[in-house]
């Protein structure tokens, strides 16, 4: 009884030293959010408040994605539409080719990730270039983000160094991140100054202004888009908020909840084209509009893609980013891997004991957890229930719902010394594997209290 | 069908209950007694420096003495003495590259968080992030408790971008370890003045966009 | 106040002992209780597996057992929270209203909350690590869960502090998933496996002998992998501390 997901986390755990430091790592990351929230009294009346904004604003996308519209274009901005993930990667492609781009460099982006654009460009000749650090490594090493927001937190300090031996020349033996990270820096640069377009994804859009808004922690997204005056940003139409008021919501808990932070190091306003320049801004749909049907799990659209979820998730921590088969790990990739495909990705709802921590962790009260559970009762219609599981599941009920035999296999099981036939299956194997299975009392709590033992101890007392 | 129409149409298919905008305008919200003493608190908790301007003492002096060995210093304030060059003087923003300090100037800060509203008001917006050192003008008069608060004074603002600066840029991409100067500055002073005009009547750039 | 004992299925067989100190305790409180004969289960093993429907007949069964009673007291927080939750949900697509939901309790939420004793009389001269299982905290807020700016409470704390002799402690990781989870600490087991080893650690790195929590479910887990492992601590349900000499 195993999934994709069982299988690759426990080939992640058979590093036990990697994966304790993985699972410390970020746990500290989640103690650090804790301590930075509990400084904001309101906290949970941000939460609130946010949740409900985006409840709002999602159920309002076609007012606010109209507003937004009209005031990007008066400032300048040319919108585009997406529809799915080839339309927007053919549309920056289209951009891109009409000015002759062959450089391009790029800040991190969700969607982009989502939608495969730098294979759809590169395959097309354009040398894209990301800019965050630990995307960038992870370019070089030709390897995918195993976190949103902490891209590379499954690579060590010597595999950077030895990357940026090769790469940049860096000097052989030297893993000091301060000297890595400056030596990209100044190899990242020369590569900033020469781009001849920039690209940049949005943490929100606001459709008051028709600003995008894009918070990062190294300016990678700001040094990348001041140099070129081709600029494109795109964005997945639940990232519109009505106005800046809202920002002063979403803006309060996202670096808190994400890294820790106050606020990130840059939160950055981007309204009109530069001078003499363009500015691009594609607004993708790419399945959301359909999730909008879906009450039970609308408020998958809530996320600011924060990764708190992931930090404190016992699961995610233990297991890594790539041991989830959709790009976005831990429990808020179940449940959007879930709604963009469910036939493809439900092998990662095994992957939540229902501990429920996301759900609370959640900046924006996405119910995480509880939507796991509701995705986990649609597998059997679906055809992809566990047939372990199923029969299991079955067997149990079969015995529960009929007393008497339940307490007959309770009266069988301390003879045979082992479970109740209905737990066979593989289940035994698999608690076996570092655990003691537990022993059945030489007798139930039923059987006790039909001979009067339990009120006749409360009696002779 | 244009994708435009495709899209609204889905949206109007899908879109199940409506909810209504929440008030945000009324929720409590964190307030410092001393939003100085505060700001000057998380600017360091933030990677960066604070510091209050002191009677008659001259920002320039300040800057210097910080960073003596600063070769090109960038500003377009007329009270910047100490800038070696304007920037709103070069042709191309790749110019920029090797500035040591640029000294430029903020309109909010933010007491709960150190970050400082700078509204774009030189040609080429990268002076705010490719210079090693970035030295910002602040009113102290002007900080505000948090971002709700700094966001009501942007309502209405006209700018062509606009950034909330937080200290250094910064990173933790490699095994957690924090790093200052990933790509934009790799440190960051506040001097906190008392009015603006110390600073000159920088509300007026020499360049519009 | 009539209360009827709920004693879910591992209880019933794996735990009678904790059945036994559950009652003892409620009746050394002065509590009219009783035990409807031939409970199952809750039905949340398959519901939790996505065998919802299977949970069906179970949550009619259960809320007909109840019927008659004012209160369901039961010393498993999970199972509680379970029926609390989700048997509401469950029964609505039957048609039936669930009546068994709102007069659920865990039996520590319900000593704390409703019999508000300002003495119980036991002594237990031990060293105690409190589990705060995850559907306690956060289903039944029986303690503050640690992701929310709330102020800290924990009603266990509160209880086993009126006990003669204690020593109370709490793991670093206050309120982290031990890894049972039901279905999933086998479907995941290399993860649970893992998961349920820091947990214990985390428990023996306080220095406490024991083990305490409202849970008989995470218990047998953490029990599974003391025993593998020869690890120095025990495993102990909360009603058994608070009967011990009732």
């Amino acid at each position: 009884m195993s999934t994709k997901h069982s299988k690759a986390a426990e080939k992640f755990l058979q590093d036990s030293k990697m994966a304790a430091w993985h699972n410390e790592t970020l746990w500290m990351v989640r103690a650090k959010r804790d301590k930075m929230s509990k400084e904001v009294p309101e906290w949970e009346e941000l939460r609130n408040k946010a949740c409900e904004l985006k409840l709002y604003s999602n159920s309002h996308l076609e007012e606010l994605l109209l507003e937004f519209e009209k005031n990007a274009t008066a400032n300048g901005a040319i919108v585009h539409w997406a529809k799915d993930a080839d339309e927007y990667c053919a549309i920056v492609y289209k951009i891109l080719n009409e000015h002759n781009v062959h450089h391009f460099i790029k800040s991190k982006s969700m969607l982009a990730e989502e939608c495969g654009l730098n294979p759809f460009l590169m395959e097309r000749g354009i040398d894209v270039v990301e800019s965050d650090l630990g995307e960038r490594i992870l370019q070089l090493m030709h390897l995918e983000p195993s976190h949103i927001v902490l891209p590379a937190i499954h690579i060590k300090r010597e595999q950077v160094g030895e990357l940026f031996e090769k790469e940049m020349g860096t000097e052989k033996g030297n893993f000091d991140p301060t000297y890595l990270t400056h030596a990209a820096r100044k190899n990242l640069r020369h590569l900033f100054l020469n781009a001849e377009a920039a690209m940049t994804g949005a943490n929100f859009a606001v459709a008051s202004t028709g600003d995008i808004v894009v918070c990062t922690n190294e300016g990678n997204a700001d040094m990348g888009t001041s140099y070129p005056k081709l600029n494109i940003a795109a964005f997945g139409m639940e990232k519109i908020v009505p106005d800046l008021d809202a920002l002063g919501v979403f803006t309060r808990l996202l670096a808190r909840s994400a890294t820790g932070q106050p606020v990130t190091t840059y939160t950055s306003h981007y309204r009109r084209p530069r001078e003499g320049g363009e500015y691009h801004i594609i607004i993708v749909d790419n399945g959301r509009s359909a999730l909008l049907s879906k009450p039970d799990h609308i408020k998958t659209l809530n996320c600011i893609r924060c990764g708190a979820c992931m930090n404190t998730c016992p699961v995610y921590r233990r297991s890594g980013g790539y041991s989830y088969t959709y790009f976005i790990p831990g429990p808020i990739g179940i449940n959007l891997g879930m709604a963009h495909a469910p036939e493809k990705y439900y092998d990662n709802l095994s992957a939540c004991s229902l501990c429920m921590s996301c759900s609370d962790v959640c900046p924006v009260k996405v119910d995480l957890a509880e939507q796991i559970y509701k995705w986990r009762q649609d597998l059997d219609g679906l055809g992809k229930a566990n047939t372990g599981k199923k029969i299991m599941s079955g067997g149990m009920k079969f015995l529960m719902e009929r007393p008497a035999l339940f307490n007959a296999a309770l009266w069988a099981a301390p003879v045979v010394n082992g479970l109740p036939r209905f737990m066979k299956y593989n289940v035994l194997d698999d608690w076996g594997k570092g655990r003691e299975l537990p022993e059945f009392a030489s007798e139930s709590f039923n059987e006790m209290w039909k001979k009067n033992k339990v009120q006749g101890k409360e009696e002779s007392k | 069908m244009s994708s435009r129409e495709d899209i609204l149409a889905s949206i109007r298919q899908h879109t199940q209950t409506r909810y209504d905008q929440p008030d945000i305008a009324d929720m409590k919200r964190l307030s410092y007694p001393d939003k100085i003493e505060q700001f000057c608190a998380i600017s360091r908790a933030v990677g960066g420096t604070a510091v209050v301007l002191g009677e008659g003492e001259d920002v320039n002096a300040v800057i210097r003495r910080t960073y003596p060995d600063a070769m090109r210093i960038a500003s377009v304030l007329p009270d910047i003495s100490c800038a070696t060059f304007n920037p709103d003087n070069l042709d191309d923003p790749k110019e920029l590259d090797g500035t040591d300090v640029a000294v430029v100037k903020g309109e909010i800060g933010v007491a709960e968080n150190g970050a400082i509203w700078i509204p774009q008001t030189v040609k080429y917006k990268a002076i705010y992030f490719i210079s090693e050192k970035l030295v910002i003008l602040l009113n102290r008069n002007k900080i505000v408790d948090t971002m709700y608060d700094a966001y009501r004074k942007l309502d209405g603002q006209e700018y062509q971008f606009g950034t909330f600066i937080s200290g250094p840029s910064k990173t933790a991409d490699i095994e957690q370890a924090l790093v200052m100067g990933a790509h934009g500055a790799r440190d960051v002073l506040v001097i906190l003045t008392n009015t603006d005009n110390e600073m000159g009547d920088i509300l007026q750039p020499p360049w519009r966009y | 106040m009539k209360v009827g004992l709920f004693i879910p299925c591992y209880i019933n067989a794996i735990y009678p002992n904790v059945g036994v100190a559950s009652y003892r305790l409620l009746k050394s409180l002065g509590v009219d209780v009783d035990y409807p004969l031939d409970q199952t289960c809750c039905g949340q093993p398959m519901a939790n597996a996505g065998f919802e429907d299977e949970s069906m007949k179970l949550a009619l069964r259960f809320d007909d057992l109840f019927r008659e009673y004012d209160y369901i007291v039961g010393p498993s927080a999970s199972c509680v929270a379970f029926v609390k939750e989700n048997h509401p949900g469950i029964l609505k697509k039957e048609g039936h209203v669930c009546q068994s939901a709102g007069k659920i309790y865990d039996i520590c939420e319900f000593i704390h909350d409703i019999l508000k004793p300002s003495k119980i009389h036991a002594r237990f001269p031990h060293k105690v690590s409190i589990h705060n299982s995850c559907h306690g905290v956060r289903e039944l807020l029986i303690s503050a869960p640690t992701e929310l700016n709330i102020p800290y409470y924990n009603k266990l704390r509160d209880l086993l502090n009126l006990v003669e002799g204690i020593e109370v402690f709490e793991p670093s990781h206050i309120d982290e998933c031990c890894g049972f989870g039901g279905m999933f600490a086998v479907e995941e087991q290399a993860v649970s496996v893992c998961m349920g080893r820091d947990k214990v650690k985390d428990h023996i790195a306080t220095g406490a002998e024991y083990i305490v929590g409202a849970d008989s479910s995470c218990l047998m887990h953490m029990q599974g992998v003391i025993k593998r492992e020869h690890l120095p601590i025990q495993i102990i349900h909360i009603v058994e501390i608070l009967a011990s000499q009732s």
